[in-house]
């Protein structure tokens, strides 16, 4: 983008922009003039939000969590059950959990999964503090709901490891076939996984 | 000619077209392919050990040649900013013709980076790679083969490894969470001894390594047993009875290895009684050495035990000919290895493979000359590469389609 036709402010938002996930160089641009174009309230709101989201949020002390009031409202609602803790890799992950509404015990928020390869190691996580809210004695039973990847089940076997010497039931998410999807089309893996966790009827 | 004999059941596997876009030399190729040998004929550097290369690229998911795929692109592809390659094969089989298919693609990254993007395709289904075992079956003779007799012992593996997978999608699977689990467990390693950490981040991927690694262990003794039978027979009939052939798996893992067999001249070794172990002893015993060599390890920064250091040596004559045989000896027993390969491969899978050679008659007598075209003469389809055409009798000359091949351009000849 060293182009002289771009003044240094776009270019810099365009540098800026492509080192969001998801967006390549093309995309950044795109958005880079489209907000130059005329819509300059669409632009400082923009602004106004990221400095909000900068200035206003932070994480929950219990579950890190992304709020703004510590702790966050989860961690905060007396009629949860304080005794479930449902451990997830991402806030995003979260999210996806409460929208089912079936959940109504706490959380905890590992922000990331071990990946050695990628430089990612247990102390890099919320694992201690985890660990500390297990100990502490409240707790019944804690739900490993990382992500069905590799680094995903690494991080449980890891976390098991950890927790299997504490009186807690350890439970892991449930794993199988996607509703509305085919059995023919499933792949091995999958299918063994689903055979694996099959249920008692 | 013992490989085929018996065995008339065989259902044959071949080639029926070929098409490659932007694949190393090739900016643009189809070709139809007849069964019956098939002969290459151009000077070097023209593009004809390549097409060999995209047909075992197809068998094996990766090349044979080079771990980078960045190297099959066509150097305009690569020029282009959006470099795309495609190999495609229809492979007709007993009761059905199917298309197989690799693409290379650059796919943009979140953090903005590009990365080469693969996607297995078979009848224009995207599949996983291990899904792509049994598709198609090939032995591919190479001019640098002798190296698997005397060069390092990953060569051995890798052409181990590349031979299970054609027919064993479980045995892709199993290598490759064994291989990631390798890589983890060293960065962890390499990470404990810099910065310390807390060491139970091993015990996960060591079950893995565990799981995994016996798993491959019992494939790799049970296939080269195999081998090693129909390699020593071969072998014998390409010596006229003269030297026996033994391929002694060398596993780096072997809690409970057999006593060392004193091999003497003209002792005939076929078969090593195996050793029954159950599995569950084998993990217990790996796991205990990994778990009793690991402060080496970390001062090591890398796993010391595993199948990722096993090993194969070629015993003859009471010696190891990676080490003390002679060129030609070397030449005869990877020859023997292909066949053996071939044989495995039709017993195995009830197919037979589809033979891809490459310049390998220059390297053979006379003698080895025509007990290798004589058996070409009884497999569905070869493709045979040469820069002269001369070194094949003209009878088999007469029998086989001809192709020049120049500059990554095909025309009959």
């Amino acid at each position: 983008m060293g182009n002289a036709a771009v003044p240094p402010s776009v270019t810099q938002l365009i540098q800026t922009f492509s080192e969001l996930p998801g967006i390549g160089p093309k995309t950044a641009s795109r958005l880079a003039f489209f907000l130059l174009r005329g819509k300059s309230e669409l632009a400082l709101r923009l602004a106004e939000s990221l400095q909000g989201l900068v200035e206003n949020t932070r994480f929950c002390s219990v579950c890190f969590n992304v709020t703004e009031q510590d702790p966050c409202p989860i961690c905060a609602n007396t009629s949860r059950d304080h005794a479930v803790i449902c451990v997830v890799e991402e806030p995003m992950d979260l999210l996806a959990l409460e929208g089912t509404n079936q959940y109504d015990g706490v959380y905890h928020v590992l922000h990331g999964a071990l990946s050695p390869l990628e430089g990612i190691f247990a102390e890099d996580l919320r694992i201690k503090e985890l660990e500390a809210r297990v100990g502490a004695g409240v707790v019944r039973e804690v739900l490993l709901a990382t992500n069905p990847t590799s680094e995903g089940d690494y991080t449980a076997a890891y976390l098991i490891t950890r927790l299997k010497a504490l009186p807690v039931r350890l439970t892991r998410l449930g794993r199988g076939l996607p509703v509305g999807g085919d059995l023919e089309y499933a792949d091995a893996i999958t299918l063994t996984r689903a055979l694996e966790s099959r249920q008692e009827l | 000619m013992y490989a085929l004999s018996g065995m008339l059941q065989l259902q044959r596997m071949y080639i029926k077209s070929l098409s490659l876009r932007h694949f190393r030399t090739y900016m643009r190729l189809e070709l139809d392919l007849p069964t019956g040998p098939i002969l290459l004929m151009g000077a070097n550097a023209q593009g004809k050990t390549s097409l060999l290369e995209a047909i075992a690229y197809l068998a094996l998911g990766h090349s044979p040649l080079t771990h980078m795929d960045q190297q099959l692109l066509h150097w305009s592809a690569v020029e282009s900013g959006m470099p795309f390659a495609q190999v495609r094969v229809e492979v007709v089989k007993r009761d059905r013709v199917e298309t197989l298919e690799i693409a290379l693609q650059h796919a943009h990254l979140t953090n903005g980076n590009t990365r080469l993007d693969k996607r297995i395709r078979v009848d224009n289904r995207a599949i996983r790679r291990s899904a792509l075992s049994g598709h198609l079956n090939v032995v591919l003779f190479l001019p640098e083969d002798v190296q698997l007799v005397s060069g390092p012992p990953s060569g051995r593996r890798r052409h181990l490894d590349d031979l299970l997978s054609q027919v064993y999608p479980e045995y892709v699977d199993e290598l490759s969470e064994y291989q990631t689990a390798i890589s983890r467990r060293n960065a962890l390693l390499r990470h404990l001894r810099d910065h310390g950490g807390d060491r139970r981040q091993l015990e996960p991927l060591e079950e893995t390594l565990v799981r995994t690694g016996v798993t491959l262990t019992l494939f790799r003794r049970r296939v080269l047993a195999l081998l090693s039978l129909h390699a020593d027979r071969y072998h014998q009939e390409l010596t006229g009875g003269a030297a026996w052939l033994h391929l002694e798996y060398q596993p780096n893992f072997d809690p409970q290895a057999p006593p060392q067999v004193d091999y003497q001249m003209g002792l005939r070794l076929r078969e090593r009684p195996e050793v029954m172990v159950d599995v569950a002893t084998l993990q217990n015993s790996y796991r205990k050495t990994l778990q009793q060599r690991r402060e080496r390890a970390i001062q090591r920064g890398a796993t010391l035990t595993g199948p990722h250091r096993d090993d194969v040596t070629f015993m003859s004559g009471g010696y190891d000919l990676g080490t003390y045989g002679s060129r030609g000896q070397q030449r005869t027993a990877v020859l023997a290895l292909r066949l053996a390969e071939l044989q495995w491969l039709e017993q195995e899978t009830g197919e037979s493979p589809v033979l891809l050679l490459d310049e390998v008659l220059a390297e053979l007598d006379r003698t080895r000359r025509a007990y290798l075209l004589n058996l070409l003469g009884k497999v569905q389809q070869t493709i045979l590469a040469t820069t002269d055409a001369e070194m094949f009798p003209a009878e088999f000359r007469e029998q086989a389609l001809k192709l020049r091949v120049a500059g990554g351009i095909i025309t009959p000849s």
